[in-house]
């Protein structure tokens, strides 16, 4: 990969890429390398610091050390010319008050410069949103709507998204994806940032994972397949097959309580399925842990 | 905990208005001590002086009662100018809690958190009169301590507290219905303050005028006819009676509103949720141009001020023939003489120092109510936005600085037309070339104004609009009173107004005017520095 990377041009290049807050607040000594073309996914639970970094990359936050280029540019002393080729969504939303969505995009096109309305009016009709309404009648589903399409309309080069589906409906999740895709096929390097792994699997070439302000790991989706896990409920008419349950594999943290079993599930639900097959299952659930849960368990 | 969270929102201003009126009562005290001099003579001589002053200032102060007294002088100069302060206070705060902690998302987190609707409001209500009883409770001990011995009963000055308070109190009822009816702070506050502009200038035409019962209608009025500083405490039972009535009423109205209304609508059925129901953006070409895009968004504020300015203007040049007259015909030879030399008994001079005065005053707060703007443009995420397109740091301090004057150009262009138009259907002549360049130089004090609240807004946005009124503030006071204590000029140059001079009075102050300029120039290069180095959003 590393390999690959060398014989591609940057789009994002940190070095020890340091915003220090204080009290361990912030992100420390991040490096990374991603490549133009690629779908870069940062994840991290709250607070983790990956706004900070977007805000960095941004040249919204000055660094207390460290570098941050995208294209070759430095994204604090040629942050005009790094924006004219970045397309940006925020984690926290603008507030335009009285302004009507269409004047939103009409202003911000007109700061762009290089904007195409029909782009604006595709971009529209893919995530559904009427452009007529005044922008505090929103609701916060449509608000992301709007920045996405703020971020998108003058198709970048580079498109940093941060947290960019919350909010949305799951429909217009995968409208948002077929968007990243396009982008991607255009030839756009994307960074989405995200709390939720599942999130970042439907686009991302690969991934990278903060945590307490340190980058703990930059892997391909493919090798954090084995970190997607379940956590699972069942509950049972009769006592918990226990032994069978302990001998699944990839089924961990397995706690009993009467009637029912709890436990983190890695890989696929196959041997957990054959495990409890014969038995007389009145509930199951599954859910995707917290990046935090998987963090407990990779990283601890 | 929401009275302990409401009195927090406020602290910062609230320490800054006592501050304000309490070294206001003193400085004020303390210049009639300097001015009015000593013996009976020479304060015989004083009251007949400042007699013949209030009759000149009747538009915006009431007419002078006793006036060889502390109390008289308080009563006309301080009080007669603090209940327009309190009244706009009253304007800002109402519209903050009636509405500015709608559109912030609070009043639904509280509702949610099981908080009552009344019991919000009213808790709010509580706060400010509250923190207006401090308030005036820390003006009327720095006066009493400052009195030096003149004859000044506290219970009277505590009357005239109530009064204060009472007026206040009614302003604020009228604020918070006012919030009730429309859906954002600004347009609450905007359209309470042009209110209660037109019921200012009501009171102030009913002094000179007949105006029927209308005047009734003004809060001004009504507070102005209590006298319990020169009639021994006397509080008028008719005045202080609607004044109480009406509070109670307009806050009670605002508070059932509030409970009927939907969050984040208001209480006039069919004004909200229109959609024109489109996916293309805006084809308005005004909107993608520098500068023209920001203030085809305010449009509507824009064009609201500059009905209201022209009107003032009018206003006052209209009534400007009765008060030269008044003046000129005065029986004492050498007031007549003072008055000529000063230059206010020539019609044209008079109208420039009326119009240009208000002007400055008036421009000088809508160069804050812009910087207040521009310091939310950082705390609601506008501010990145715009950065996160090619835009330099650069553009962004000098765009909003020409809307600033683009907006300011346009109200003074209108109103010296107004008042050139108004001083000709009096028979005043006025030279035009003087009026056009006595505009254009109002310029200069948004400039200046703008360029320092642009740079206390770069540094620290919360502290912009507190830290520009105080320079307002402080410029306004030394303007008053470097003449009555004679101070020197240097200490009147602090005071951007006095910088700016009177141009249509005499010789135009072409170092002040440079002097403005530079610190407009100065405080622009700063704020391009400071946010440049600052962190967008922190």
């Amino acid at each position: 990969m590393r390999a690959a990377l060398a014989m591609k041009d940057l789009a994002i290049e940190t070095k020890d890429l340091t915003k220090d807050y204080g009290n361990g607040r912030g992100i420390f000594d991040l490096g990374l390398s991603i490549a133009e073309g690629e779908v870069f996914g940062f994840l991290g639970p709250n607070g983790a610091g990956k706004t900070t970094t977007i805000r960095l990359l941004m040249g919204l936050i000055h660094a207390t050390r460290g570098s941050a280029r995208i294209f070759g540019l430095d994204c604090d002393h040629d942050a005009v010319a790094v924006k004219r080729k970045v397309g940006y969504c925020p984690g926290e939303l603008p507030q335009f008050g009285g302004w009507r969505g269409s004047e939103v995009v009409a202003y911000v096109a007109g700061l762009r410069g290089d904007v195409k309305d029909a782009a604006i009016t595709t971009l529209a009709e893919r995530l559904d949103l009427d452009l007529g309404r005044k922008y505090r009648e929103y609701s916060h589903g449509n608000k992301q709507k709007l920045a996405l399409i703020l971020a998108f309309m003058h198709q970048p080069e580079l498109v940093i998204l941060d947290e960019p589906t919350t909010g949305l409906d799951p429909l217009v999740q995968q409208e948002f994806y077929g968007i990243v895709r396009d982008a991607r096929t255009r030839g756009a390097t994307i960074f989405i940032s995200s709390h939720v792994l599942s999130e970042v699997e439907h686009v991302c070439d690969r991934v990278g994972i903060v945590r307490e302000g340190h980058l703990a790991t930059v892997s391909p989706l493919e090798d954090l397949v084995g970190m997607r896990a379940f956590r699972v409920e069942i509950d049972f008419a009769d006592d918990v097959p226990v032994d069978r349950l302990k001998r699944v594999e990839g089924l961990d943290q397995l706690v009993v309580t009467d009637h029912r079993a709890t436990g983190l599930l890695r890989g696929t639900f196959e041997p957990l399925m054959a495990a409890v097959a014969g038995t007389r299952v009145v509930g199951f659930t599954s859910r995707e842990p917290s990046l935090e849960e998987i963090f407990l368990t990779y990283y601890r | 905990m929401l009275i302990r969270i409401a009195l927090k929102q406020q602290t910062v201003g609230v320490i800054a208005l006592a501050l304000v009126v309490a070294i206001g009562g003193v400085l004020n005290t303390l210049a009639f001590v300097q001015i009015a001099g000593t013996t009976p003579a020479e304060r015989a001589a004083f009251a007949q002086q400042m007699t013949l002053l209030g009759a000149q200032l009747s538009y915006m102060l009431p007419v002078p009662v006793r006036i060889d007294t502390l109390a008289g002088y308080l009563e006309w100069r301080w009080f007669g100018t603090l209940v327009v302060i309190f009244g706009i206070w009253a304007a800002i705060s109402a519209s903050g809690s009636g509405r500015g902690d709608e559109e912030r998302g609070l009043v639904e987190q509280w509702l949610a958190a099981g908080v009552g609707r009344a019991r919000y409001l009213i808790t709010r209500v509580a706060v400010f009169a509250a923190v207006a009883i401090i308030v005036i409770g820390a003006m009327q001990l720095s006066i009493l301590l400052s009195a030096d011995g003149e004859p000044l009963a506290g219970g009277d000055l505590f009357a005239m507290g109530f009064n204060l308070l009472a007026t206040t109190l009614c302003c604020y009822g009228i604020a918070l219905v006012i919030a009730q009816l429309v859906t954002t702070r600004r347009a609450a506050g905007g359209i309470a303050a042009g209110l209660f502009i037109a019921l200012f200038l009501i009171n102030g035409a009913g002094r000179t005028a007949d105006v029927g019962a209308a005047r009734w209608l003004s809060p001004f009025y009504l507070f102005e006819r209590s006298r319990p500083l020169t009639e021994g405490g006397a509080l008028d039972p008719l005045g202080i009676g609607a004044l109480l009535g009406a509070g109670v009423v307009l806050l009670a109205i605002g508070v059932v509103t509030f409970a009927r209304r939907d969050l984040g609508g208001t209480a006039l059925p069919g004004t909200s949720r229109e959609s024109r129901g489109t996916r293309s953006p805006s084809r308005d070409p005004l909107l993608r141009l520098p500068v023209l895009g920001p203030l085809r968004q305010q449009r509507i504020w824009v064009a609201a001020w500059l009905v209201g300015f022209v009107a003032l203007s009018a206003s006052l040049i209209s009534i400007t023939r009765t008060i030269v007259d008044s003046l000129t015909s005065s029986e004492v030879p050498f007031l007549r003489a003072y008055f000529e030399r000063a230059g206010l008994s020539v019609y044209d001079s008079f109208v420039g120092v009326i119009w240009l005065s208000t002007a400055t005053l008036l421009l000088s707060v809508y160069a804050i109510i812009q910087v207040a703007s521009w310091s939310a443009d950082d705390a609601e995420g506008r501010l990145a936005t715009i950065l996160s397109a090619p835009v330099s740091h650069t553009r962004v301090i000098l765009e909003r600085l020409a809307t600033l004057l683009v907006a300011v150009g346009l109200i003074a262009a209108a109103s010296s037309v107004a008042v050139y138009m108004v001083a000709a259907g009096q028979g005043i002549t006025l030279d035009g070339g003087r009026v056009a360049l006595a505009a254009t130089l109002l310029l200069t004090i948004p400039f200046a104004f703008g360029s320092i609240g642009q740079f206390v807004a770069a540094s620290r946005p919360r502290m912009a609009v507190v830290a520009l009124s105080a320079v307002a503030v402080f410029s306004y006071f030394v303007q008053q009173f470097v003449p009555l204590f004679g101070w020197p000029d240097w200490v009147a140059n602090l005071s951007l107004y006095t910088l700016y001079g009177a141009p249509m009075s005499g010789d135009i102050k072409w170092a002040g005017v440079a002097g403005l300029v530079g610190i407009g120039s100065v405080a622009t290069a700063a704020s391009l520095v400071a946010l440049r180095r600052r962190d967008v959003g922190a």
